[in-house]
């Protein structure tokens, strides 16, 4: 009973907060007390002060597979501004349990993993508590701890994202561009944010899927933090990995539920693939049977002249 | 004639039926081209309610950049999927694009964006698997140092068989030479009746190189020792000394010394070869 009350509580208080209304206290800063009337004036054009609040929970079902868990792991270390929290069991998946703990949480937004099988990885990705959802499929999973991916990046300081330009080519490209941008960019203010920006995201769309890459930015300078413009032609990209590709499968106009907005006509399920592949293999003794029954047919059809040599071995 | 139609024709109406039940198509893997076109039209994209999701979602317009951070770049051509190499490319170029722009952003705000070197902090990725990567490297790097060792030796060896062959050649041709020139001036020197000076003609098969001494040490052998000398070797490289050295150094140029030169410097003073009790010397099946 109290944890409802809490919740919905914390759900009012949320939802005035990110519609971004102006504090009706005088903000208290480092200086002291400022008016709200100063910093009006100070933004320009009657903003109020914008503060990204983001707050991402990260969890993931039960029966997870090791390879998967540690790229939930690696995506914690990249976002200071999450929460992991425990497994949650599989019949939680559906409902609105997990909405209730992400409230709990006071979180904003949810990046829940699934893994069904032992095999397919879903990625649930919600902004709660009435913002859309996306369920993706993961695949080609390159975690950190490989030692390929040699590079290596401050934790928590902010990185820069990059989005190829097909991210505006429709609708939904554009919503998932916004949600990518929200959940993954931390905050500027945040308390565990480090000061320098050292490494880039790659979010790009290559035959429909969403690619993620992560490099560090790495520049051979023997000067302190000031550039000059030519050492920026020096600079390299040292891939730290994870590595992912997401497939969008459907995108909810509601937090892990609601309406269906959009449905990716292009997707199969891992399900089908594998029936698929196993109904090709499956074949492949009755085409023989048809195949020897068809030559038959054929031979019988088409009777061959009698053989003249045929005798001219026989003793 | 009739029964090898009837089974294609069951064929094809099992496979489309098969088809028809699925909601959703697949891709290239499947046979035919039918199972794409039909899901487009069942499949839901409602636009106007996706673009509405994003007015409720979005930052508010005059958020500044520095909030988001984010690049957006042209991605020119299209990207095969499956050219793995040409796909990481196209990733590294946009990451590099969008770092370029982005640092010229920050640049002009103003801000710092680059680690200095004394700035140390948590990195994502520890230090212990740091040095296993690094660990990795060097070997991989070691692998290919040795490789090209080990080809650079299997062809200085190829070398080194023909320059060493020519050498021996060489020397043996060069011996020779001398010996008949020595052959030639003993000759011209009888039949000139052992009357010249000495001043001409003089001794040019010398060629103005003076016999030199081999530096090899000559290691003193104590005339007792049947193996010339080489028994004590045996001890140093932990293998018995080849017949053919033994042999050498009793009847070859320059090991044993024969019987007209006994003692050196370090045979004088050894008694290996004796006994302190009973016969010296000579041979035990000597009778006496």
């Amino acid at each position: 009973m109290g944890k409802r009350k809490r919740s919905e509580k914390a759900e009012a208080e949320a939802v005035p907060k990110k519609e971004d209304v102006a504090p009706e206290r005088p903000v208290r800063t480092l200086l002291g007390w400022k008016d709200k009337n100063e910093i009006e004036a100070k933004d320009n054009a009657a903003s109020p002060v914008f503060r990204n609040k983001e707050k991402v929970l990260v969890t993931c079902s039960r029966r997870i597979v090791y390879r998967y868990r540690h790229l939930m792991l690696n995506l914690v270390s990249l976002l200071p501004h999450c929460k992991k929290d425990n497994k949650v069991e599989s019949k939680e998946t559906k409902g609105a349990t997990l909405n209730e703990l992400v409230e709990l949480k006071n979180c904003s937004s949810c990046l829940f993993f699934e893994c069904r099988k032992a095999k397919d990885l879903y990625l649930w990705m919600a902004k709660c508590p009435n913002g859309p959802s996306v369920k993706f499929l993961v695949s080609a999973v390159h975690t950190m701890e490989e030692l390929k991916l040699t590079g290596n990046h401050l934790k928590g300081s902010r990185p820069l994202l990059t989005f190829s330009s097909n991210f505006e080519k429709d609708a939904y490209w554009k919503l998932l561009k916004e949600m990518l941008l929200q959940i993954f960019e931390t905050p500027k203010d945040h308390r565990k944010a480090k000061p320098f920006h050292d490494h880039v995201f790659v979010f790009s769309i290559v035959d429909d899927h969403i690619w993620f890459r992560n490099y560090q930015i790495s520049v051979p300078h023997n000067e302190s933090d000031k550039l000059p413009r030519g050492s920026l032609d020096k600079m390299t990209l040292i891939e730290v990995g994870p590595r992912f590709c997401l497939n969008p499968i459907k995108i909810f106009g509601g937090s892990f539920g609601g309406p269906t907005l959009y449905e990716n006509p292009l997707y199969v399920s891992p399900n089908q693939n594998r029936a698929l592949q196993k109904k090709k293999k499956a074949g492949t003794f009755a085409k023989k049977v048809k195949a020897k029954t068809r030559r038959k047919m054929h031979e019988m059809a088409n009777p061959l002249e009698p053989d003249e040599f045929a005798d001219m071995w026989k003793d | 004639m009739e029964l090898p139609l009837v089974n294609d024709d069951t064929m094809i109406d099992g496979e489309a039926e098969y088809l028809s039940e699925e909601m959703s198509p697949s891709e290239s893997e499947s046979e035919e081209d039918v199972k794409l076109a039909e899901p487009s039209k069942t499949a839901v994209n409602n636009r106007d309610a996706l673009l509405d999701k994003l007015g409720d979602i979005s930052w508010p317009e005059n958020v500044e950049w520095i909030h988001k951070l984010s690049i957006d770049i042209d991605q020119e051509q299209e990207v095969d999927v499956n050219d793995d190499l040409a796909r990481e490319l196209a990733f590294y170029t946009q990451a590099l694009e969008g770092t370029r722009q982005a640092f010229e952003k920050l640049q002009s705000i103003g801000l710092p964006f680059l680690r200095p070197a004394d700035y140390y902090a948590e990195m994502v990725k520890t230090d212990s698997h740091m040095e296993k990567v690094k660990s990795r490297l060097l070997a991989e790097k070691q692998k290919m140092v040795e490789a090209e060792e080990r080809r650079k030796a299997r062809e200085a060896k190829r070398l080194s068989k023909e320059v060493q062959s020519q050498k021996l050649k060489e020397r043996a041709k060069q011996k020779k030479d001398d010996i008949e020139s020595v052959k030639k001036w003993r000759k011209q020197r009888q039949q000139s009746g052992f009357a010249d000076d000495g001043a001409d003609k003089a001794l040019d098969f010398e060629d103005g190189k003076v016999f030199e001494r081999s530096k090899k040490k000559r290691p003193g052998v104590s005339p007792g020792d049947r193996s010339g000398g080489k028994a004590k070797q045996a001890f140093g490289k932990g293998k018995k000394p080849k017949k053919g050295d033994v042999k050498n150094s009793k009847f070859g140029f320059g090991g044993k010394k024969g019987l007209k030169k006994q003692n050196t410097a370090d045979t004088t003073n050894d008694f290996g070869g004796f006994s302190k009790k009973g016969a010296v010397g000579g041979s035990k099946k000597r009778k006496r």
